[in-house]
């Protein structure tokens, strides 16, 4: 099965020619100086420019993107880390909605979430040790933690043991203004807003899909598509570290030459690049693995997160070094691409959790990664 | 283009289909054995291996339909030689149809392909590539082997070094200096050279594999017709550039890297480790790397058929898979203990059983040694970092 590499393409160029003329880094610090921790005019900008609507089927508006779209422009999002939950909404939610509600369920929400007018945030983590979240008679109570952009959303998906129905995990729709949630918002090291919500005997809507899906399946495709997202996402800021380093090397001076003339440094750099490449030839695996059944594809997706996950963190770890003092710095991009890079390596499952779930899917050492 | 990729990767299912199945019907059982217990193989082992590729049609695969080839693309080149290596086949002796071959159908003239390339297909003719110099190693356009003309003649003077199979060769490919104090690259011509020529003498350079695979190759006013000169006279650089060219896609390293990572997992079953859980983890990071690397390779060759490639991904290719086949290769070794330190060479020829531990462990220990070598030659690592740091980001 063949990608759409057109669509990729021209998504690609215009959300680049969109991040550059509106939210190039000195626009970005306004976003992140401002208590909301996001800008309302990109985000209705995104819709605009149908962002918003990429996983949306085509009856509701959508572009239906297939992995390599969605890649494009969370390349995008990673290049100019942008702020808005673009991830967390219009990915992960907004794809657990079209995969758990019901037909009357995604008709009343899609649309809401197409034109940026709601905001979902997935509330899925517990804290180890916590009683788990369930649902009695209607109304949910237990504890979530770090719900990415959880602090900005208008209502909340969040997974909990249906008592009503057997005890069965299942998702519900929250009122994130509800006034039965207690909530603790904070920012990730990145800038992106979080929130622990507690909850207690909140009023909770069960997604329940036509097909009947079970929600774990849905949760696990979903942090597939995820998973494959951040890797993407992680591509766009190694890209950026890279190109920034090398060309800090050609214009720092020091001993009378450019700190580039050295060959240690260049080698260096190209060790930076060979991991770029590697973040890219992964991610695009990862995104052809997407179009294959769950069960085919856990090698390839751990496997690609696992990896990159290390190999960004290499990347960053050598742009900081290399740019000096300065690569630890409020004023320069790399500190924060840095920190953007140890959110997502957080995001989705640990580097640990994937390497795992790699192994255990791992029999003889090929031939997946080979165009089928 | 998404057709045309379409079309080469159904191709190349087939054609890696067709070698397993080769693998499995065709390929004598004495040559499996003794390439799965990576023995060492002599020159006839390697004449008839070359002969069954090319009673496939497989030896001259990639060379254009035209010079009798089948026009493989690059993917198919490529699965070529990653599906042999990871079924752990011999070595696909590169010299002939992989490197004189093509230089001599797309520069030589017509008399030299006829009378040249059926023999290279064949294997008629066993080849050797004389590029390496005592002074020019990485630094190749530093080499001084010097050919003068006289008359119909040129007289040729010179050491070559590192020369593989060289104590087998009918013929000679070589790098000689036609003209002085021109620009280095300018005065490099590519002239073929008959072993039994007087004046040639092949001394073997002894390694720590314990075979003799490189040798000293020495021109002592070696007469060479001028007429197997290829091409022009000062272009030799050209097409030794060309030549490297068509190798960018090493498919070989993937193939390698999976096969014997597939052994030291066999092997870590075999043999209980002291820390169990120190061994699959490690060997479990070697097997991201594979993945990283099959990623890689199979994305680069897609991007050369496209024309999207940057001209990084040779050196991307070779640095990884090198890097990986060492890595694997010392974990083996680590695995095996005393068996990977004891040592019996007439073990590597089928002659006796390893002194200790299981019936490759001769053939592992010898493949280490070796693999030593693969970030040295066909431009060693460091010069693959400065070709990229060069030509890729511009520093």
């Amino acid at each position: 099965m063949n990608m759409d590499l057109e669509t990729a393409g021209m998504l690609r160029d215009s959300a680049s020619r969109y991040a550059a003329d509106n939210y190039d880094f000195l626009q970005r610090h306004a976003v992140l100086a401002d208590p909301a921790g996001y800008s309302g005019k990109a985000w209705r900008d995104y819709a605009e420019l149908g962002w918003l609507a990429l996983r949306l089927p085509e009856k509701h508006g959508g572009l239906d993107a297939d992995p390599l779209a969605v890649g494009a422009l969370m390349e995008v999002v990673g290049s100019r880390l942008l702020m808005e939950p673009v991830l967390a909404s219009a990915l992960v939610s907004t794809g657990l909605v079209r995969s758990q509600g019901s037909a009357a369920q995604q008709d009343a929400l899609l649309p809401q979430l197409a034109d940026g007018s709601v905001k979902l945030a997935f509330a899925d983590a517990e804290a180890a040790g916590d009683p788990r979240c369930q649902v009695r008679a209607g109304r949910i109570s237990g504890r979530k933690i770090a719900v990415l952009q959880g602090d900005i959303a208008d209502r909340l998906i969040v997974s909990a043991a249906d008592a009503d129905h057997g005890g069965e995990r299942r998702l519900f729709l929250v009122d994130a203004k509800s006034a039965e949630i207690e909530r603790r918002h904070y920012r990730f090291v990145d800038g992106r807003g979080a929130a622990n919500l507690h909850f207690a005997g909140v009023p909770a809507e069960r997604l329940d899909p036509d097909d009947g899906t079970p929600a774990a399946t849905a949760i696990a495709d979903v942090l597939d598509h995820a998973t494959v997202a951040s890797c993407a996402e992680a591509l766009g800021i190694v890209r950026a570290l890279v190109a920034t380093t090398c060309e800090y090397l050609k214009i720092r001076k020091q001993f009378g030459r450019a700190i580039g003339t050295n060959q240690a440094l260049q080698h260096r750099a190209v060790d930076m690049f060979l991991l770029q490449e590697e973040i890219a030839a992964l991610t695009r695996s990862a995104q052809e693995a997407l179009l294959r059944p769950a069960a085919e594809r856990a090698r390839i997706i751990s496997g690609a997160k696992a990896y990159i996950s290390s190999a960004a963190r290499k990347v960053a770890n050598e742009a900081v070094q290399m740019h000096g003092g300065l690569g630890i710095t409020e004023e320069l991009d790399v500190s924060h691409y840095f920190r953007r890079l140890m959110v997502n390596a957080a995001l989705f499952g640990s580097r640990d959790e994937h390497f795992a779930r790699f192994l255990a899917a791992t029999t003889h050492s090929s031939p997946e990664g080979i165009p089928a | 283009m998404t057709d045309q990729l379409d079309e080469a990767r159904d191709k190349a299912r087939r054609l890696r289909a067709d070698i397993r199945s080769f693998h499995e019907r065709v390929m004598p059982d004495d040559l499996k054995r003794k390439s799965h217990l990576h023995q060492v193989l002599d020159k006839d082992d390697y004449v008839r291996w070359m002969r069954l590729l090319n009673d496939q049609g497989w030896a001259i695969g990639h060379w254009p339909k035209e010079h009798g080839g089948q026009g493989w693309s690059l993917l198919e080149r490529f699965t070529f030689e990653d599906e042999l290596a990871r079924l752990g086949c011999p070595w696909v002796i590169p010299f002939g149809v992989k490197y004189v071959g093509p230089v001599i159908y797309a520069f030589g003239r017509e008399e030299q392909k006829r009378r040249f390339l059926p023999r290279i297909a064949t294997t008629e003719d066993f080849w050797a590539q004389g590029y390496s110099e005592p002074g020019a190693g990485s630094d190749l356009a530093a080499l001084r082997t010097e050919a003068i003309r006289e008359g119909d003649h040129y007289v040729v003077n010179g050491q070559k070094v590192w020369t593989t199979y060289a104590q087998w060769a009918d013929w000679l490919f070589c790098l000689v200096k036609t003209a002085r104090g021109e620009q280095a690259q300018k005065s490099i011509s590519f002239v073929l050279i008959d072993m039994k020529s007087p004046g040639v003498t092949v001394k073997p350079i002894p390694t720590m594999d314990g075979y003799v695979h490189v040798n000293e190759v020495w021109l002592e006013n070696v007469r060479v017709p001028a007429e197997n000169l290829v091409g022009a006279e000062g272009e030799g650089w050209t097409y030794a550039k060309y030549l490297l060219k068509n190798e960018r896609t090493a498919g070989a390293l993937l193939g390698m890297a999976c096969h014997a990572l597939e052994r030291l997992k066999a092997l870590a079953q075999e043999k209980p480790s002291a820390s169990p859980e120190r061994t699959a983890a490690r060997i479990g990071e070697l097997e991201l790397r594979l993945l990283a690397l099959e990623a890689a390779s199979y994305q680069a060759v897609e991007s050369m058929m496209r024309g999207t490639d940057h001209g990084g991904e040779a050196s991307l290719i070779k640095l990884r898979g090198t890097e990986l086949y060492q890595d694997i290769a010392e974990a083996a070794i680590d695995l095996l203990g005393f068996a990977g330190v004891a040592w019996d060479p007439a073990a590597l020829h089928a002659a006796s059983a390893p002194p200790l531990g299981p019936e490759d462990a001769g053939g592992i220990v010898k493949d280490h040694f070796y693999n030593r070598a693969a970030t040295i030659f066909g431009g060693a690592s460091e010069i693959q970092r400065n070709i990229v740091a060069k030509g890729v980001l511009g520093l």
